[in-house]
């Protein structure tokens, strides 16, 4: 399964390599124009390539699971954003690169006499610059997530059609018809990903509805919807997963939000539960979610499933991050699973650890040992307290530590903090899995 | 460290990018 993972990941990273740079490296096919100096040749070469992978950026967004499933969706969004930083870099650099060569660029005559295209290439830029700023400074701009998700997609897409227009529109290099065919072939194409998602996605989703049958109200202000199929067989999914909820409105409004799926993987009827914690504008609404509401889902995604070979599966969890590890837990006890299943579960008190009561009667039902971990803990408590770190896994795991397969959720400061540990105490990279669910 | 991964293959696409510009430009300049 690994090795399976692994050669999929090189290919799409092939694939992936090849959208950017073929599209450039066609334009020395056909006729060519005449050659200019190195530096304006550069800047050119940069513009087409980190044009080409700001339209891949649709495509890394899009939620193809064939495409994602190597690594998770989490490090695809992580990787979104990386690369994006070095696509606005490429894109900002080549007309710095085009001044400092044409100095007489910036002449007010020549800006004043510029022709559309080269208006287009300013607004281009600058709304690739908009797009980077509200990315990185959304909390400081106080700007809610969906306005965010609204403006991020317009940028983005004003970004990507005045580029092309811009680079059709100086039609230095895309003289030939089918190298000019080739650019706004790709431009369809990326707008088509977009579209694919917001449009093609949602009309499938709409056909397929969930209703919410329950909503319990569990410790740590942490609300279960469950959720249904209506009128359909609903999905299968791994243990571990999870999907796009959308609670208010219809599924082409831009309301989705991940969350892990917390039910049995076994549960019959295509029945999925998602567990989750008020700690934001749309999860404080959840816990009025009516029993009997419509609502959708999109899924199921994620890597972070167990199925590797393991002698024993040690789940570390932070707050709500035991969402995914509850769903593990239910799925091994109903298939019957021998194997030992260890616990670390980090909460800041004991009234805030959710599923508290359910864990301790799992554990009749297979054999699980349960470690509290509590930041706060109240007086006389004789258990572990503080943060999770690498002294609790030797007093607790058997070793060779290197032989069982590690899953973590939680805050992104304690998982950074569980990977070094784990380090530590010599676990290899390969037998641990994460999730981190926080996506922008 | 899927992230760091992530990071490293970012930073290795950029440099590759900008390596490939460098080999456009000289196939242009030397014609």
């Amino acid at each position: 399964m690994q090795l399976l993972y692994s050669l999929r990941g090189a290919v799409w990273i092939l694939v992936y390599l090849l959208f950017i740079l073929a599209p450039l490296f066609a334009l020395l096919a056909g006729s060519h124009p005449p050659t200019r100096d190195f530096w304006t040749e550069f800047s050119v070469a940069l513009g087409y390539s980190g044009l080409a992978m700001m339209g891949l950026q649709f495509g890394l967004t899009a939620r193809f699971r064939y495409v994602t499933e190597p690594w998770g969706e989490d490090v695809i969004y992580h990787f979104h954003r990386q690369i994006s930083l070095i696509a606005v870099g490429l894109v900002i650099t080549h007309p710095l690169i085009l001044v400092a060569v044409k100095p007489e660029l910036l002449a007010p005559s020549n800006m004043l006499e510029a022709p559309l295209s080269a208006h287009l290439a300013l607004l281009s830029i600058f709304s690739v610059i908009a797009l980077v700023v509200t990315a990185l400074w959304r909390a400081a701009l106080n700007l809610k997530y969906e306005t965010w998700h609204l403006t991020h997609i317009v940028l983005a897409v004003v970004a990507i059609t005045a580029g092309v227009v811009h680079m059709v529109g100086s039609s230095f290099y895309l003289v030939d018809p089918w190298k000019q065919s080739l650019w706004i072939g790709l431009t369809i194409f990326w707008i088509g990903l977009l579209l694919y998602v917001r449009i093609v996605k949602p009309l499938f989703m709409l056909r397929r509805p969930y209703r919410v049958s329950e909503v319990r109200q569990e410790r740590g202000d942490t609300t279960t919807l469950v959720m249904q199929p209506d009128g359909h067989p609903g999905f299968h999914f791994n243990p571990g997963q999870f999907g796009w909820l959308m609670v208010w409105g219809s599924p082409f409004k831009i309301t989705g939000h991940p969350f892990s799926f917390s039910s049995s993987a076994a549960a019959k009827g295509g029945r999925v539960e998602m567990s989750i914690r008020n700690l934001g504008d749309f999860t404080k609404e959840i816990q009025r979610v009516p029993v009997g509401k419509r609502v959708y889902l999109d899924g199921p995604y994620g890597a972070f499933t167990i199925g590797n070979p393991a002698d024993m599966h040690v789940l570390i969890a932070g707050g709500v991050g035991v969402t995914p590890m509850m769903s593990m837990i239910r799925t091994l006890a109903d298939r019957g699973d021998k194997r030992p299943v260890i616990l670390l579960y980090g909460s800041k008190d004991r009234e805030s650890i959710t599923f508290c009561e359910e864990l301790e009667v799992l554990k009749a039902r297979l054999d699980l040992t349960v470690v509290h971990v509590l930041a706060n803990p109240p007086a006389g408590w004789t258990g572990e307290q503080g943060f999770i770190n690498a002294e609790m896994f030797k007093r607790h795991l058997p070793p060779p530590y290197s032989d069982h397969e590690y899953f973590i959720c939680g805050p992104g400061v304690m998982m950074d903090a569980i990977e070094k540990a784990l380090g530590e105490i010599g676990v290899p990279m390969a037998k641990y899995h994460s999730e981190r669910y926080s996506f922008v | 460290m899927r992230r760091v991964f992530a990071d490293r293959l970012a930073f290795a696409t950029g440099v590759i990018v900008i390596l490939m510009s460098i080999l456009f430009a000289l196939s242009r300049v030397a014609g």
